[in-house]
């Protein structure tokens, strides 16, 4: 140890192909985690999400390909202290204190107990500090989780659906922590499936699919690739004369409201104008990543 | 970057530990009070009758329940709390933090020691409150020094299970191997008192050498068999930790 390669990526997955007995959970998948950035990964359960952070914590052996954090090889324990980790199940024993655990969690990080300190302070949970985990609610949890991943000081955090269980306010800070550590220059990998909360944390937005990429770039690109809109409005006409109006798609009932999807919202509103001069109510809306996402996921098993 | 210190991390480990028990000791209750409820009946009624080793029976029991007692813990207590870490996810906590998991495991190890001990001193305070003094400080000292040392092949015995079972499968697994073990070894009732097949087993079973390995520290009995056949069990039972550990699902 001892040489620092700064110039390397937090994280670089090149080429993984991982299967459990014959069931394969990544194909062929290429990843790249830049200091400084949020790289957020998302797909459906089974997509291959956790077995991707199995890997980069070193829990999983690489079968075939390449993992580096920061260059090097997380299998290797020495390693792991770049590394902060929050994951999908916590465990704390019972009948340790908030102040223990992260404690615990600096040493064994390579670090001063007393960092402890600064980390529950940064994630602001100083007031728990004396109580004990059996006490704690999910929420509070999830934060101490964090405190535990931060206070080794990492340059790579992992975080696998970690906001689980959190309220509004409690997500928005948690996020807000992350980012100032992104800022800061750390590499953030994260998994979630709430996509509001992937468009507006992460730089990067990488779609996993049945263990392959079927997508990746910043939540506005993914979105800019599917230039559907939806149209609704409150119409005279029944729903299959929309139907057969040009550049409608689909067609669905929302409320009392119809609800017509379109690549080409402004044809299909010359039409419908024309067809029900009563037409009111008129929206008209982009696409969100969360549609996004399943328009692409449903693709991808189309063309599987 | 500083990696972890090995002691620092062990420290935080057998902390840990201790904390679990003195916060939460009912969960070990039963590993204190049946040895000691045992060795209370018995040692009032036959404590201070002659053994035929000639020792007092509360001198014989000391070893004897001293070495039930020691097993018990030490094959039950860190084997179940690896088994339950695995379970709750606090152990693949560990796996991906910077310190070595075997520190974690020899932990668990170290923070049963204080709790053996305890089960010893409570028997000698039993012992010493119904009968009086019966055996010296220092072959008493030895009687601690090579219950605790030779407790380390049931240790391993139980880290072994706790790798592979679930922490309730792991309990019902070492209490199945413990109790057959203790009686079949005349830990309880002396093996004199029990049908002649039973001491035909009795010399197959680590325990029982480790029970004669103590009465030799209180007779001045020859020892080195009971210490090879505890060094055999040791590579035996630590060879199957060994290799359960390799297959470590967390």
């Amino acid at each position: 140890m001892g040489v620092t390669r700064d110039g390397e990526p937090a994280l670089r997955v090149t080429g993984i192909e991982h299967a459990y007995g014959d069931v394969p959970a990544l194909r062929g998948v290429d990843l790249e985690v830049a200091p400084g950035e949020c790289v957020a990964l998302l797909g459906p359960n089974g997509a291959g999400k956790t077995t991707l952070i199995g890997l980069a914590t070193g829990l999983l052996a690489v079968q075939t390909g390449r993992v580096a954090v920061k260059g090097r090889d997380p299998r290797r324990a020495a390693t792991r202290r770049l590394l902060g980790v929050v994951q999908q199940q916590l465990g704390f024993p019972r009948t340790l204190t908030v102040a223990e655990l992260v404690r615990g969690a600096a040493v064994r990080a390579g670090r001063p107990a007393t960092a402890a300190l600064g980390a529950l302070a940064e994630v602001g949970i100083t007031e728990l500090a004396d109580r004990r985990s059996a006490k704690l609610s999910g929420g509070q949890q999830q934060r101490v989780a964090l405190a535990m991943a931060l206070v080794g000081d990492p340059q790579l955090l992992l975080l696998d659906e970690p906001t689980v269980g959190l309220d509004v306010t409690a997500r928005r800070e948690f996020w807000q922590t992350v980012a100032a550590r992104r800022d800061a220059g750390a590499g953030v990998l994260l998994t979630t499936h709430v996509v509001e909360e992937a468009a507006a944390v992460a730089d990067q937005v990488v779609v996993l699919h049945e263990g392959r990429v079927i997508a990746a770039g910043s939540p506005a690109e993914l979105i800019a690739l599917l230039p559907d809109r939806t149209v609704t409005a409150r119409t005279t006409l029944p729903a299959c004369a929309v139907a057969d109006l040009p550049a409608a798609l689909s067609v669905s009932n929302d409320g009392e409201l119809l609800r017509v999807s379109s690549t080409a919202p402004e044809e299909l509103l010359r039409a419908w104008l024309a067809a029900d001069p009563w037409l009111s109510d008129l929206r008209v809306e982009g696409a969100g990543l969360e549609q996004a996402l399943v328009v692409l996921t449903e693709r991808a098993g189309v063309f599987a | 970057m500083t990696a972890p210190g090995a002691g620092a991390v062990l420290g935080v480990e057998v902390a840990e530990g201790l904390r679990g028990v003195i916060r939460e000791p009912a969960a070990l209750f039963f590993s204190v009070v049946v040895p000691v409820l045992f060795f209370t009946m018995f040692t009032a009624l036959f404590g201070s009758m002659p053994s035929p080793n000639g020792l007092p029976v509360a001198a014989s029991m000391l070893a004897t329940f001293g070495a039930f007692g020691v097993v018990s813990v030490m094959q039950l207590n860190p084997g179940i709390s690896v088994a339950s870490d695995r379970e709750s996810g606090w152990l693949r906590m560990k796996k991906v933090s910077a310190a070595p998991v075997w520190i974690t495991i020899a932990g668990k190890v170290l923070a049963a020691l204080p709790y053996a001990l305890a089960v010893l001193a409570a028997l000698t305070a039993v012992a010493l409150a119904v009968v009086g003094p019966v055996i010296g400080v220092g072959p008493w000292l030895r009687l601690v020094v090579v219950l605790l040392l030779g407790s380390l092949p049931f240790a391993c015995l139980g880290l072994a299970v706790g790798f592979l079972a679930s922490a309730n499968a792991t309990t019902a697994i070492l209490n199945a191997i413990l109790f057959p073990m203790v009686i079949a070894s005349g830990l309880w009732i002396p093996l004199e008192a029990m049908p002649a097949w039973v001491g035909g087993i009795a010399p197959f079973l680590p325990t029982y050498h480790l029970a004669q390995l103590a009465l030799a520290q209180l007779t001045g009995a020859p020892a080195a068999a009971h210490v090879l056949v505890l060094l055999a069990a040791t590579v035996v039972t630590g060879g199957l930790a060994g290799w359960a550990y390799r297959n470590l699902r967390v």
